[in-house]
């Protein structure tokens, strides 16, 4: 069995030793917390960088929301903080720029990508499927390592002379290409191709990981279709990612060739700066098809994380198993292979062939079926279910509601004709922000508050929990629904202003509205950031199974060790969704529990036992 | 320090003073083991706030939408043919997605607040039920295949007009660079002459190529002039970065690629005029923008568009002058076909900047 041969890379020894094996954990403390091989340390590294990258994008977020709503009122603290970039205290346009394109970039790949999909792949996998750490440590060591650099290159182009990348974080060339353009295209966007490229090779390399250790090292009895939704949706993620980002990694690489050796893969007939350059016969359309091959999956790849946490946190809070299990898994494959085969859409008016956006079209608005699925059984679980609402599960039926709201004007969207109007308005990022930005954010709450006491032994602070979801449920959608009336009213993305126009100048007292949304939800962020490093050290220690859960990792001892599992890893007898099944006592009954040895109900006749499925190692090879 | 700092130096104070308060009571209340929130159910109070939270909701973006309803100049009151039947699939697909938001936030929400936890309650075990599945997978498809149908007619209708129109439409050519748009008429032979980057010499800001007689003709313009009714043509350029000229009203909107013209046809049925009357705004004027990230000014491309009667239109135009003839007087000493030097000829540069 390929756990004996996990066991003994770690140098674990089961069994006998399993009670006492601390001498067998005697590390450094650089070996142990920082260059760490073991799985939950890695999440946890992967989490506490998310986190910070989060702070600092939602940072920038909250400055550049003054920009907004007061273009022409200086603010003296923007100076001592921004330096040159605001000087008497009102930004720059060209900083402006450089602001919103490092907070898409950060959000996008360093918050939602590696924050959320990092740190839970890395948490639950090997707990979830029974395994006792990732197929290769050292992989996952470096998986981290790499993003840690990706990471500290983009966080110092934020200080250097000419500033960080301003071109928005899809980086379209000629612009991102020329300096001469605008100050971010010089060193700053050299520095985020570099910090990109380290984010793909760290994006990689867990994949390949996640996907192995899925496939391979399952415990016995954990078949395809009995793995939790969360692993599913882990394991799509990966493909996704293994799939598209070479992609941009190539689209990285071109464009470095095109800014630095003089090639023109994607300039062409270009006069700026007051003189004509020599680049001719590239396409700067070709760029964007690579990038949204890579970047519309990726919207998967934030996406499906959060709705495979919400789809666990959601059926154990509602006590309940998750409707339709198989349909879950079917629209979930669906979202992911559909996902590439839609990019087109963020492209109908760069002057491609019109016939192609037909082509988009057509398979963009039939995403709408997959994902209309898992909405209604999101809400069919809810329904004559037991609900407790802790605020995993608040943030949890949070998303289901950003889910339902931002993922419905992707029909207006996905609709070439009426892109036309709305391409770039404030419709578009109303759109994305309430149903990738908000709803996967909630996912990751979600998956925090939920798995908070298997990371750190200790339970988060419910109430703070509470006041932390009601700060940001209602100001996310103080801040993104209102965007809908200003898109609607043709208000332009990328704006510095919106003096400029009359027809956007309307929009400037709900602007400020907006901002005052923004700054509420942003304080909010206070009360998690407080529990978070508060409960970690003096949070009250948490019960082996505080919410009563079906699943394995709810079976390791409170703080795990290396290897998970003292003894033996547990075999599991059924799916991890059966809740409340009619004749038990309990209204739960762990996967890992034989039905013959499950507490019935007076009178009521148990099934008649039956052997564990041999693993499931031939089976992952079909997917 | 002036009383002014010392004012809001005693509010931060103040500020400070009330958290530190709140922070000692709440030392107080754990050191004597107190829970003033004990009584507290909040599986009760979340479930309550939930449904607060959908009514309040409701009304704020009923009221909300309502509102600023009047101000949606992206999807009210188009000032073209398209624009019409554009309006139109936009507000049928608003009705299916309200009814969508509403329906599932109904229920989603009361069944938060119907099933909460209580003691003794056991959920029902619901694991599937296929026929559901399939109701919510197939009236879902169904619905988009109408709205993919109805979008793929407008589309094409759009991008692929049909001949008649394409003779009938009249050539305009827009610029971008960083950060303004430059506008071209083809002038009496209806005919737009060769223009390149690798021409641009001097007040040539365009690059047109005076060795074709066409150019000689062109117009340049500080406003986009249209006559009402009739087909436009535009021909998009860009000479640097990625732009993308967007006549809002006109619900077009078509991305400027250096290196690879694109264009878009529209037929202005509103002219400023009228559409002032409609908008009962005096001062109302189309105007038109850039939407592709372009730079610093990128919020400042704006340029203002005339729609007019075709006679109107006939007396502006005529009274516009071709540029080559302008270029011709600023140089008097160059050659047929030759570009001139730059330094001698700056001044006239003005004719193509930003109003």
């Amino acid at each position: 069995m390929a756990e004996s041969n996990i066991t003994s890379d770690f140098h674990l020894e089961v069994g006998d030793h399993g009670h006492d094996d601390h001498h067998h954990h005697e590390q450094g403390f650089l070996q142990k917390y920082i260059f760490s091989q073991d799985h939950k340390i890695i999440a946890k590294q992967f989490l506490i960088t998310g986190i910070i990258s989060a702070i600092v994008g939602i940072t920038f977020s909250a400055l550049f929301r003054l920009q907004l709503a007061y273009p022409d009122t200086a603010f003296p603290f923007l100076e001592s903080l921004l330096g040159k970039w605001a000087p008497g205290g009102i930004i720059k346009p060209e900083f402006y720029l450089a602001m919103v394109t490092m907070h898409g970039t950060i959000m996008v790949f360093f918050v939602l990508t590696a924050g959320l999909s990092g740190t839970f792949s890395n948490f639950l996998i090997p707990l979830q499927i029974g395994a006792r750490d990732m197929a290769s440590g050292f992989i996952n060591m470096l998986s981290y390592w790499a993003f840690f650099i990706s990471a500290v290159i983009m966080f110092l182009s934020i200080f250097i002379e000419t500033g960080p990348a301003s071109g928005g974080w899809t980086i379209y060339p000629p612009l991102s290409a020329l300096p001469q353009a605008i100050p971010g295209s010089g060193l700053g966007m050299t520095l985020w191709l570099t910090s990109m490229v380290f984010f793909i090779a760290s994006g990689m390399l867990g994949a390949i990981n996640y996907i192995t250790t899925i496939l391979n090292l399952r415990t016995g009895g954990m078949t395809m279709d009995r793995m939790p939704l969360t692993m599913w949706a882990f394991l799509l993620t990966a493909i996704l990612v293994v799939l598209s980002f070479p992609v941009l990694l190539s689209a990285a690489l071109l464009l470095f060739m095109d800014r630095l050796l003089g090639t023109s893969f994607y300039l062409s007939d270009i006069f700026i700066g007051g003189e004509v350059l020599h680049h001719a016969g590239g396409s700067p359309v070709l760029f964007q098809h690579l990038f949204w091959f890579l970047g519309h999956p990726e919207v998967y790849i934030v996406l499906l994380p959060a709705l495979g946490i919400s789809s666990e946190v959601i059926s154990v809070n509602s006590r309940k198993p998750i409707f339709g299990y198989k349909a879950m898994i079917g629209s979930m494959i669906g979202i992911a292979v559909l996902s590439f085969i839609v990019w087109a859409h963020h492209m109908f008016v760069t002057g491609m062939n019109p016939f192609l956006g037909t082509v988009f079209m057509l398979f963009t608005l039939i995403i709408a079926v997959p994902s209309a699925i898992k909405a209604f059984n999101y809400i069919t679980t809810l329904w004559k279910g037991n609900i407790r609402f802790t605020p995993a599960m608040m943030f949890a039926v949070g998303l289901v509601s950003f889910f339902i709201t931002g993922g419905i004007t992707g029909i207006f969207l996905g609709n070439a004709a009426l892109d036309i109007p709305l391409h770039d308005t404030y419709f578009v990022v109303a759109h994305f922000h309430l149903v990738m930005g908000s709803a996967s954010a909630f996912g990751l709450f979600a998956g925090v508050y939920h798995w908070f006491p298997k990371m750190f032994g200790r339970m988060m602070n419910p109430r703070l929990g509470y006041i932390h979801f009601w700060f940001t449920f209602v100001g996310l959608y103080l801040v993104f629904f209102p965007q809908h009336f200003q898109g609607m009213g043709g208000v332009s993305r990328h704006y510095y202003a919106f003096t400029e126009f009359s027809f956007m100048a309307e929009f400037l007292d709900l602007s400020k509205f907006i901002t005052y949304a923004a700054w509420f939800t942003f304080v909010g962020q206070f009360f998690f950031l407080f529990n978070f490093i508060y409960s970690i050290f003096r949070g009250k220690v948490a019960p082996a199974n505080p919410w009563k859960s079906n699943t394995l990792e709810w079976t390791t001892p409170i703080k795990p060790q290396h290897g998970n599992w003292p003894g033996e890893i547990p075999s599991v007898y059924r799916w991890p969704y059966d809740y409340s099944k009619p004749g038990l006592k309990d209204d739960f009954c762990p996967q890992h529990i034989p039905d013959e040895e499950l507490d019935y109900e007076d009178g009521f006749e148990p099934p008649k036992p039956v052997k564990p499925k041999e693993p499931a190692q031939t089976e992952g090879s079909k997917e | 320090m002036d009383a002014q700092s010392l004012l809001s130096l005693t509010k931060w104070l103040l500020v400070f003073i009330f958290f530190l308060v709140i922070y000692s009571m709440a030392l107080v209340l754990r050191l004597k083991k107190i829970d003033p929130f004990k009584e507290w159910n909040p599986t009760k109070i979340n479930g309550g706030l939930m449904m607060l939270f959908f009514i309040v909701g409701t009304i704020a973006a009923v009221w909300s939408s309502a509102y600023w309803f009047p101000k949606f100049a992206l999807v009210l009151d188009p000032a073209s043919e398209h624009g019409v039947s554009l309006d139109r699939m936009f507000w049928r697909t608003m009705i299916v997605s309200i009814a969508v938001v509403v329906v599932t936030h109904t229920i989603l929400f009361y069944f938060l607040w119907r099933y909460q936890d209580r003691p003794g309650q056991k959920a029902l075990y619901y694991p599937h039920n296929n026929k559901l599945e399939v109701i919510w997978t197939v009236v879902p498809a169904i619905v988009m295949t109408i709205l993919i149908a109805d979008g793929v007619r407008n589309w094409h209708d759009i991008m692929d007009p049909d001949e008649a129109t394409k003779e009938a439409s009249i050539d305009v050519e827009l610029t971008g660079r960083q950060f303004q748009w430059d506008i071209r008429y083809p002038g009496v032979d209806k005919e737009l002459g060769q223009a390149h980057v690798k021409y641009i010499s001097g007040a040539n800001t365009l690059g047109l190529n005076f060795d074709d007689v066409k150019t000689h003709d062109d117009i340049l313009a500080t406003e986009l002039h249209l006559p009402v009714g009739v087909p436009v043509h535009v021909h998009i350029r860009s000479m640097d970065v990625l732009h993308s000229p967007t006549l809002m009203q006109f619900r077009v909107k078509m991305d400027a690629v250096p290196g690879m013209p694109t264009n878009f046809y529209f037929t202005p049925s509103v002219t400023t005029k009228e559409m002032r009357e409609i908008k009962g705004d005096p001062e109302f004027e189309y105007e038109m923008s850039c939407q592709q990230i372009c730079g610093g000014a990128h919020y400042n491309m704006r340029r203002v568009v005339v729609v007019e009667t075709m006679e109107e239109y006939q007396k502006w135009l005529s009274e516009q002058k071709a540029f080559y003839t302008t270029f011709k007087e600023m140089n008097p000493g160059m050659d047929e076909g030759k570009t001139a030097d730059a330094g001698d000829i700056k001044e006239i540069g003005t004719l193509t900047s930003t109003n």
